[in-house]
């Protein structure tokens, strides 16, 4: 649909055309195996080499503190496993809003879920709460993949190294891990890891402009990370399979583009959330604008609109080219309404009455007028 | 104008017939029947697709959408009846109970209540001067499937699809620009979804006890997993070796014995007279002697018979002997296009 208006990037980008471009070599020339000792293959090898040089110096990370792999869910389930299986016994914290690949992969584990507060923002005084002597590993997101809210990571840090002082002091000599799923982060916000004060975090190549099944997993060298996938050893021993070159260059390409381009890119979709906030507040004055305002990323827009049936309005919108997403439809299934949504506060009612509208580089101003129009008529 | 609800089931035929009755000036409402369903491990249901193009096709038509919950009395009607019937050693038809039950009873109960004059669904059926009169389009004629729905109903019933054929159905779907036109036409029992009627049974029943099965000669000629699994007069891939196919008999529930034949000539595969009970009629039963035609699966050719009475139950004397006759399946009377009635085979 060449004509319709694309609102739904936290699902899913275009890849741009320099990521294709980048990609196109491996699939039927450069597409030797990297193990492999003939030349052609070393070549393969060095690119990856090459690949992950690139990565690691936009995140400030050495080399080998990467691993890649299939997709930001596989990076979560690596980072939470890859842990917590070596700690028999032990404790892990989460939030409410995490992706439910964390939160999945938690419920294997003794785990606490902590709160947060209305506005989307983990509740810091129950995150200190819920960390026992037993804890090993707190999970929180840098930006809600639903609302858009941006977490207060640098807090968390500062909290957990307090409580690394005091287990020093108290001769527990159990570590405290930091992992955080950066997934919806890389286009707007710093990434560089002296910054962000975690020990390990997590990226997917679908949500940069760069291809789906692409991700990696950051964790410092001194976190021990136990491998999931096992066989021929490659990543590191961490992450067996041939190597997917393709996905790993194109990884690598796009997260240098949006490292390079994220200051810019916040103020210019930051501009056109403003557009979209102001004009729902002066065309749809019962909408509700779910999650923090001040700790957003800019792309994002989730509304509710009460007495709609947030399916059908998706639905409405779609046939008339606007595409955008239902966080939670379950007026007729027995889906549980979106977990984040129930964690801030919202009725059963009003979350089948939420939409989310997620924006990217080619979204224009006249998009967003098009858009509110629409549902002002709908709504 | 009158207001008609349309059950939409998110296939292309309702699709058509919500399209059809709202450019003939009806009010429509789309209505999405929830029944039961039950997700089998890794063989869910697909009814939330369903009920998402049920909703898709409402949006492009520009109709109010709703959804109606029948899980309870589906799951009473029509699910249990179904085991049970499974369980007496019959092969019933749940898609003729849920029309009975379902349907043109709750249903449309419903939709009267909320406000509907009259209700449509897509079945390939027409009603004239209140009868029910077999589709124009032979091959897809639902008849069968409608013989128990009782003339109260049919003068709250539409059926816009009943002159039309199926490929013309698909075109007009493009021309409405349904999002439904290219859907794959379901297939079997909506509740048991892909797992297949065995799987069902067993999840359903827990594993069954095995049997013997025996052959013409009353020689034991292997095992059976369930003499539940097996429909009489149907051809079985029974694992006893020998090449020759092997037709089913009859059963015996409480020696737990399957009984089978090779030979297709063999008179228990074939019937001159069929019994019927549980009958039904749509304006009155038929007086004794009556010639009609039958039929006794959906889609199966007519049969001239001869009707009389005995005791309530209907005795059909046929001009042809027919195969494959099956305890608890219906067989459906004809009078040429009009629907008589129908009964259950004994």
């Amino acid at each position: 649909m060449a004509d319709s208006i694309y609102l739904d990037h936290a699902a899913a980008t275009p890849l741009d055309d320099d990521v294709i471009a980048a990609m196109q070599p491996y699939f039927a020339t450069k597409f030797y195996n990297p193990s492999a000792v003939y030349l052609v293959a070393k070549a393969v090898a060095a690119d990856i080499a090459a690949a992950r040089q690139k990565v690691a110096g936009v995140l400030g990370v050495r080399p080998a503190e990467i691993t890649f792999t299939a997709g930001g869910t596989e990076a979560n389930n690596l980072a939470i496993h890859g842990v917590m299986s070596q700690f028999p016994g032990a404790h892990m914290v989460v939030s409410a809003v995490e992706h439910d690949s964390v939160l999945e992969s938690a419920k294997e584990y003794d785990h606490s879920v902590v709160k947060v507060n209305p506005d989307g923002r983990i509740n810091l005084e129950a995150f200190e709460a819920a960390i026992t002597d037993k804890t090993v590993l707190v999970s929180v997101m840098y930006v809600n993949n639903e609302i858009g809210t941006v977490m207060p990571l640098a807090k968390i840090a500062k909290i957990i190294a307090q409580i690394r002082t005091a287990r020093q002091a108290a001769d527990n000599i159990l570590p405290l891990y930091f992992h955080t799923d950066a997934a919806q982060a890389p286009l707007y916000f710093d990434l560089h890891v002296t910054r962000l004060g975690v020990d390990l975090f997590t990226l997917n190549g679908g949500k940069i402009y760069g291809p789906k099944q692409s991700g990696l997993l950051y964790a410092n060298a001194s976190v021990e990370l136990a491998a999931r996938i096992i066989g021929g050893g490659q990543e590191f021993g961490r992450r067996s399979g041939t190597e997917n070159v393709p996905a790993i260059i194109g990884l690598s390409h796009a997260l240098s583009t949006a490292a390079e381009q994220y200051r810019s890119a916040a103020t210019q979709l930051g501009s056109l959330q403003k557009l979209f906030f102001d004009e729902v507040a002066q065309h749809i004055p019962q909408a509700v604008c779910n999650g923090s305002q001040k700790y957003r990323t800019p792309n994002n827009v989730h509304l509710t609109l009460p007495g709609t049936d947030n399916e059908r309005l998706m639905m409405e919108l779609d046939e008339r080219g606007i595409i955008c997403a239902v966080g939670s439809a379950c007026s007729a299934s027995s889906d549980q309404p979106s977990h984040v949504l129930k964690a801030i506060g919202l009725s059963d009612e009003h979350a089948q009455a939420s939409l989310r509208f997620t924006m990217g580089k080619n979204t224009t101003k006249a998009d967003i007028r098009r858009t509110v129009e629409v549902l002002a008529e709908l709504a | 104008m009158q207001t008609v609800y349309v059950g939409l089931s998110g296939g292309v035929d309702s699709s058509v017939t919500a399209a059809l009755l709202k450019e003939q000036g009806y009010d429509v409402v789309g209505v999405y029947m929830k029944n039961w369903s039950q997700d089998l491990p890794g063989m869910p249901c697909p009814w939330k697709e369903d009920y998402q193009d049920a909703k898709r096709v409402a949006v492009q038509l520009g109709i109010p959408f709703k959804m109606f919950d029948f899980q309870k009395e589906y799951r009473q009607k029509v699910v249990d009846y179904m085991i049970a019937e499974y369980q007496a050693g019959r092969t019933p038809n749940p898609d003729i109970m849920c029309n009975q039950e379902v349907k043109f009873k709750v249903f449309l109960e419903a939709c009267l209540e909320d406000g509907a004059d009259l209700i449509a669904t897509g079945h390939y059926a027409r009603v004239k001067n209140g009868s029910l009169l077999r589709a124009t389009d032979d091959n897809k004629d639902q008849t069968y499937f409608l013989y128990r729905v009782t003339e109260e109903a049919l003068k709250h019933t539409l059926f816009p699809l009943g002159e039309y054929a199926k490929p013309e159905v698909r075109k007009l779907a493009e021309k409405f620009g349904l999002v439904t036109a290219t859907k794959k036409e379901s297939m079997g029992i909506c509740f048991v979804g892909k797992v297949g009627i065995k799987d069902f049974l067993t999840h359903e029943l827990g594993k069954q006890e095995t049997g013997n099965i025996v052959d013409a000669k009353g020689q034991r000629i292997g095992r059976h997993d369930g003499a539940i699994y097996y429909t009489i007069g149907q051809r079985h891939g029974l694992d006893v070796g020998g090449g020759l196919p092997y037709y089913v008999t009859g059963k015996d529930m409480s020696k737990n014995e399957v009984y089978v034949t090779t030979d297709l000539n063999d008179k228990k595969l074939w019937a001159a007279q069929l019994q019927l009970t549980d009958v039904h009629w749509i304006n009155g039963a038929p007086e004794g002697g009556a010639k009609v035609q039958v039929r006794t699966r959906h889609r199966a050719p007519l049969v001239h018979a001869t009707l009389k009475f005995d005791k309530g139950n209907v005795v059909l004397t046929l001009d042809d002997e027919i195969r494959a006759t099956t305890p608890g399946q219906s067989t459906v009377l004809y009078d040429e296009q009009k629907v008589i009635g129908g009964g259950i085979l004994v």
